[in-house]
């Protein structure tokens, strides 16, 4: 494929435009940190995160969590329209959506295991099996295709040593196409766990690799609890 | 202005506080002067709003470019049952990322528009369904949702008015089928995001089996606005047939990609050269997407003379839907990216009808042998007829949305796919 | 479908030129198949929802910019439509060779051979060569539990199964799983469709070979089947069903529509248990014991032992009979035991727990396991026994009259049942331990085997054909009872089953008035609400 034919700086630095800190863009000083029990019901579904931090055999759900489920039940009709956020949440908790899982949320929400399965397995976004502690999509769409990401996807196996789908054999990174973030003004996007990476270039590819790997290590991925970088 | 560029030729209505994190706050929005047009909506009467956007010209942002307030008209004038106002926020559109900037730097916008079309259709209940892999968008929206509700915008008694308007943030999971308004009205329920016939249609029967209406996040933008100001201030820009200011995304291989806000029936070629800087190191245009990865290709000589319109851009050859342009220089492999095309929506049907969940993989699979050179003269014959046999068969529109790429690149870039097919050379290629 | 047009909720239109009128609500595809066009549909099913997802039923109706899916577009007044136009067939086309793309080439050994709607579509409108040069996708076979097994890859995704058990059993098991052309139709993981007692009817339902039979596989081949109307044996709701036969056995049984009975489905249980019509031990020839001897002999020579040994008696007869015998041959018992000057006839069914079917009013495996329990009770006849069809028997054990037994091999019976009795006279299709030293054995046919009705629970009498040949010398026991009461009585018996029908309608008030026309393929309901005896 072809070399990328240009550099756009976004988030591997600022266009210099505006003078704006990564917390500022991301709004992480305006959200702050998100209770676990959600605070506003209207809000509530908003703030499933893929972490880093999984725990299949968590229960469903306890605690702040089931607040938030309450939350979440109680802003719609019936318990079946609830069936999308109350996935989000267990697999917040849990990192993907097992059998068990699917059984379990058919089960809080009075649904069939089998119905549940076929929800579950329409969507893109829940794993049907587990992942690295990072999930690594990066965009093949056409933009960021024109713009080198094919290149992009071949560092990222390159330098986690798997292939697409292939979890590393740390347990780290788990690398996977995706289709148009909706980042295509900031090519190419690359998006680990809940976090945007924009503008990545396969020679930022080992930098982004080291500083995830090196947990809580400072920018580009500093967190807010409960979120992820 | 746009973001992360801005130009002078913008009209920055929508886009006026993109890259200023103070507008997001509720006291940063509100000494913005925001939330003044939802008072003034609150004390016209719902016809009288409906009526201005009508007068606005306003037409669909997501794509179909239907006229707004014709479509907030259509919802039933008994309000016995509950009505309910589905925001659109699921962008999944390849070339198209407006929407998230929306939702990240004014998302108060966002909520007033909301709004005020729910108060004008009756609907007291909204959801803005943003898709899944938006986190920061859905956070950011989520906290101004909640301020809203604390200051009494949102609720039980929006603004003192005595109207109920109840807003939820409902999450996607990563489907692109879920943004055709039905296919949301299905994820939304809780079910397989799968569209459903039309008629009946969603302003009868819809979410929920409640009357219902859907309306992309640009679209819901450009209303508070059009109520502060009139519809007739909105026409000011734009042209007769396609009013106001659009968000254009442009991407691709350009200088300076981005969004930018710029009336409609601006020149293509201005807002390639002028507006983007051009194409990197000099190289020449080849082809540029207007309007999402489902209108077809415009050839260079096709964009000289090409208005970005909904009407210019029919002229041209092509169609506007959502306004992501997409530019493609002479480096380009139009049949890799063609296939490409073709790959996300085979990724992306939802498999109900025949037509799209066997064409797309098809016209995939097609498409990745004639790359492989392994193609032959009547694959392209072949690629037409099915892409033909998949349009105007299906529920949805996603089967039609294969053939204008897969056409429009054979017929205007045929020597590329003969090049593959005869001498499995690859043209475009540095 | 069409009514006289005088309605004010009518409406007329031309379909393929022809000018029809049709009640408002009407789909195109209703209104086509009333005037005998068959419009080509796979997700479409009369008893179920219409989702217009498989497009192939799409039809040119002038004006219209898109060509309409005719399952789910209602009639408008003075519409055109045109099924068969040059463009409809060219769509229809066009959409058969998606559905060919992946489908892969299973007609040999693939069970719907014969009886497949797409072989049927392709072969009247398909292209003639397939232009697919890709490997096609493979999904492989997949077991749902129960008697159901899928293959995947012949699946047409109609849905058609997924919706049924949804709508009909109201226990969605089945569901699409995965999304686009990666899309297949699953189980939840493990689990299966075991517990579901209607599931046999996705197999029926499913257009393509993907849902098969597991007892029906490679058993025979659908062109190979004769059909015959008949009603299920196996409980008193009285589905109405067909049962396919070759070489006089019976290969499988699938429902016939009724839509006051059955729709469109059949309970597992019932469709199972065809099996029970194709035993092998059946009575073959009228046997005699007197004396010592036992001797075998034909009809004639039978029956003029059985009237010479029943000569002078005058009451006092005790029969017991199965529930599974047409009204006509219970009701040549009656006729019988009042010829003989009158007694008791018993009857014995098991029972079983009820299994409604939600998406259907009215229709369950009902508790009363035999098919015209009903019937028996009409006639006055007493029930006896458990719930598991036994017991009941010490009525008739040691009695000194005539003890006549009609179809109940008497599995439970003691030993010396009817050892004191003046006569014990078994007509019967199987051999009998209990009944192996009876004064007369007399070989009947089955209800398989002979035309005749049912009634069922709701009092509804229900015709059913001759599906196989009468083994060995078996007849009809309307026939042989009717003729031993002319032998003893002179007259003549009746000579059809519709005379026999019409001898019931003489003793049974509920069946006056009612012919074999009026009762025909889809029943008629008894003349009123009988007050019954017994159980």
């Amino acid at each position: 494929m072809t070399d990328i034919p240009f550099k756009n700086p976004g988030w591997a630095g600022n266009t210099g435009e505006y003078d704006l800190t990564e917390e500022q863009v991301r709004g992480l000083d305006f959200v702050g940190v998100r209770p676990l029990e959600g605070a506003h019901a209207a809000g509530s579904a908003s703030y499933p995160f893929m972490l880093a931090e999984k725990a299949p055999e968590a229960p469903l759900f306890e605690g702040g969590y089931q607040e938030r489920f309450e939350k979440i039940l109680s802003r719609y009709p019936n318990s079946r329209a609830a069936l999308l956020p109350a996935l989000n949440l267990a697999q917040e908790i849990r990192g993907h959506i097992s059998p068990e899982t699917m059984d379990r949320v058919a089960e809080l929400l009075d649904l069939s295991g089998a119905y549940v399965r076929g929800v579950a397995t329409f969507y893109t976004m829940y794993n049907k099996r587990p992942v690295g502690r990072y999930l690594i999509q990066v965009c093949t769409n056409i933009s960021c295709n024109l713009c080198g990401a094919e290149d992009v996807l071949e560092a990222f196996l390159k330098y986690t040593d798997t292939e697409v789908g292939e979890t590393s054999s740390d347990g780290s990174f788990t690398t996977i196409e995706a289709e148009c973030l909706a980042g295509c003004g900031y090519p190419t996007c690359v998006q680990i766990n809940s976090r945007y990476f924009e503008n990545v270039t396969p020679q930022e590819v080992p930098k982004i690799l080291k500083v995830l790997k090196n947990e809580g290590a400072a920018a580009p991925s500093s967190a807010d609890e409960g979120g992820d970088g | 202005m746009g973001y992360p560029y801005s130009h002078e030729k913008e009209v920055p209505i929508l886009s006026k506080y993109f890259g200023d994190p103070e507008a997001r706050t509720l006291d940063g929005w509100k000494a913005r002067g925001g939330y003044q047009a939802l008072k003034k909506a609150l004390e016209m009467t719902p016809e009288q709003v409906i009526d201005t956007v009508k007068d606005s010209g306003l037409r669909g942002r997501g794509g179909a470019g239907f006229p707004t307030g014709l479509k907030w008209s259509f919802m039933p004038k008994d309000k016995t049952k509950a009505h309910y106002l589905l925001c659109n926020a699921d962008e999944s559109e390849p070339g198209t990322f407006k929407d998230r900037e929306l939702l990240r730097w004014v998302p108060h916008l966002l909520i007033e528009g909301c709004a005020i079309a729910a108060y004008a259709m009756g609907a007291e209940h909204i959801y803005i369904y943003c898709r899944g892999e938006f986190f920061e968008a859905t956070q950011v929206l989520g906290r101004a949702v909640e301020d809203a509700y604390e200051d009494g915008i949102l609720g039980e008694d929006a603004m003192g008015s005595g109207q109920k308007i109840d807003l939820t943030v409902h999450v996607g999971a990563g489907a692109y089928i879920c943004g055709e308004e039905t296919g949301l009205m299905s994820s939304l329920e809780g079910r397989r995001g799968e569209p459903r016939v039309k008629p009946p249609f969603p302003a009868a029967v819809g979410a929920f089996g409640m009357p219902t209406t859907i309306n992309n996040v640009e679209t819901l933008c450009a209303v508070p606005p059009i109520i502060e100001n009139g519809g007739e201030w909105y026409r000011q820009w734009g042209t007769e047939k396609s009013p106001g200011t659009k968000l254009f995304c442009v991407s691709g291989h350009v200088n300076r990609p981005g969004n930018y806000e710029l009336p409609l029936g601006f020149p293509l070629k201005d807002l390639i050269h002028d507006v983007c800087g051009g194409i990197p190191e000099g190289r020449a245009l080849k082809a540029v997407i207007p309007g999402g990865s489902s209108v077809p290709l415009l050839s260079a000589e096709e964009c000289e003379t090409c208005a970005l319109s909904y009407e210019g851009v029919v002229e041209a050859g092509s169609m506007l839907g959502c306004a992501s342009v997409i530019v493609m220089d002479e480096s380009t492999d139009i049949v890799h990216q063609v296939m490409r095309m073709a790959s996300f929506y085979a990724h992306e049907s939802c498999g109900q009808c025949t037509p799209c969940r066997e064409g797309t993989a098809w016209v995939t699979k097609i498409l990745r042998r004639i790359e492989d050179g392994r193609g032959t003269e009547e694959d392209l014959d072949t690629l037409i007829e099915l892409t033909d046999q998949m349009t105007g068969t299906t529920i949805c529109v996603l089967s039609d949305s294969v053939s204008p790429p897969v056409q429009s690149s054979i017929a205007k870039f045929k020597d590329e796919y003969l090049a593959l097919i005869r001498r499995g050379e690859r043209m475009g290629v540095t | 479908m069409a009514d006289n047009g005088q309605s004010p909720d009518s409406v007329s239109l031309t379909i393929d030129g022809n000018e029809i009128t049709v009640p408002q609500g009407t789909t195109l595809l209703q209104a086509a198949q009333g005037m005998g066009t068959e419009v080509p549909h796979y997700c479409y099913h009369p008893g179920l929802s219409s989702p217009a997802m498989c497009r192939l039923c799409l039809v040119e109706v002038e004006g219209a910019p898109k060509l309409l899916p005719s399952c789910t577009t209602t009639v408008a007044p003075d519409q055109v439509v045109h099924t068969s136009s040059e463009k409809a067939h060219r769509m229809r086309t066009g959409v058969l060779e998606f559905y060919l793309v992946n489908h892969p080439l299973d007609c040999p050994i693939c069970d719907q051979s014969g009886e497949c709607e797409l072989q049927d579509y392709v072969f009247e409108e398909g292209r003639e060569h397939g232009r697919g040069r890709e490997p096609k996708r493979v999904f492989g076979r997949d077991d749902f539990g129960g008697d159901v097994l899928f293959y995947g890859d012949r699946c047409v995704m109609c849905t058609r199964c997924v919706r049924f058990l949804n709508e009909m059993e109201n226990n969605p098991l089945l569901s699409v799983v995965e999304r686009g052309n990666r899309s297949v139709i699953d189980t939840f993981f493990d689990s299966g469709l075991e517990d579901a007692e209607w599931a046999g009817n996705v197999v029926d339902i499913c257009p393509v070979g993907a849902l098969v039979s597991k007892d029906f596989l490679h058993k025979a081949r659908a062109w190979d089947l004769d059909h015959t109307p008949s009603i299920c044996h196996s409980c008193s709701q009285g589905c109405n069903i067909d049962l396919h036969t070759r070489d006089n056995l019976v290969h499988r049984m699938k429902p016939r529509h009724n839509h006051s009975v059955n729709g469109h489905w059949i309970c597992d249980y019932g469709r199972g248990r065809y099996e029970s019509l194709n035993r092998g031990d059946r009575l073959d020839a009228p046997v005699v014991r007197d004396g010592g001897h036992t001797t075998a002999m034909g009809w004639n020579e039978a029956l003029e032992a059985v009237v010479d040994r029943l000569e002078g008696t005058d009451g006092g007869v005790k029969a017991v009979v199965s529930p599974s015998w047409s009204n006509e041959d219970l009701g040549g018992v009656a006729n019988f035991v009042a010829a003989l000057g009158g007694g008791d006839v018993f009857y014995r069914s098991a029972k079983g727990e009820e299994a409604p079917l939600p998406g259907f009013e009215g229709l369950a495996r009902r508790e009363d396991l035999a098919p015209n329990t009903r019937g028996a009770e009409l006639l006055g006849f007493e029930r006896v026994g458990d719930a598991a069809g036994s017991g009941g028997l010490e009525r008739l054990a040691d009695h000194k009259g005539v003890i006549l037994v009609l179809g109940d091999s008497l599995p439970d019976a003691p030993e010396d049942f009817g050892a004191a009795a003046k006569a014990v006279i078994y007509l019967g299709a199987h051999t009998s331990a209990a009944l192996g030293s009876a004064s007369f054995s007399l070989p009947v046919t089955t209800f398989a085997e002979q035309e005749g009705t049912f009634t069922n629970h709701d009092g509804r009498v229900q015709r059913f054909w001759p599906a196989l040949d009468a083994p060995g010398a078996s007849r009809p026991a309307w026939l042989i009872l009717g003729a031993t009461v002319a032998a003893l009585k002179g007259g003549d018996g009746p000579r059809s089953a519709d005379q026999a029908f019409q001898l019931l309608g003489q003793r049974v008030a509920a069946y006056e008035g009612i012919t074999y026309e009026d009762v025909n393929h889809s029943g008629a309901v008894i003349n009123e609400t009988v007050t019954v005896t017994g159980d």
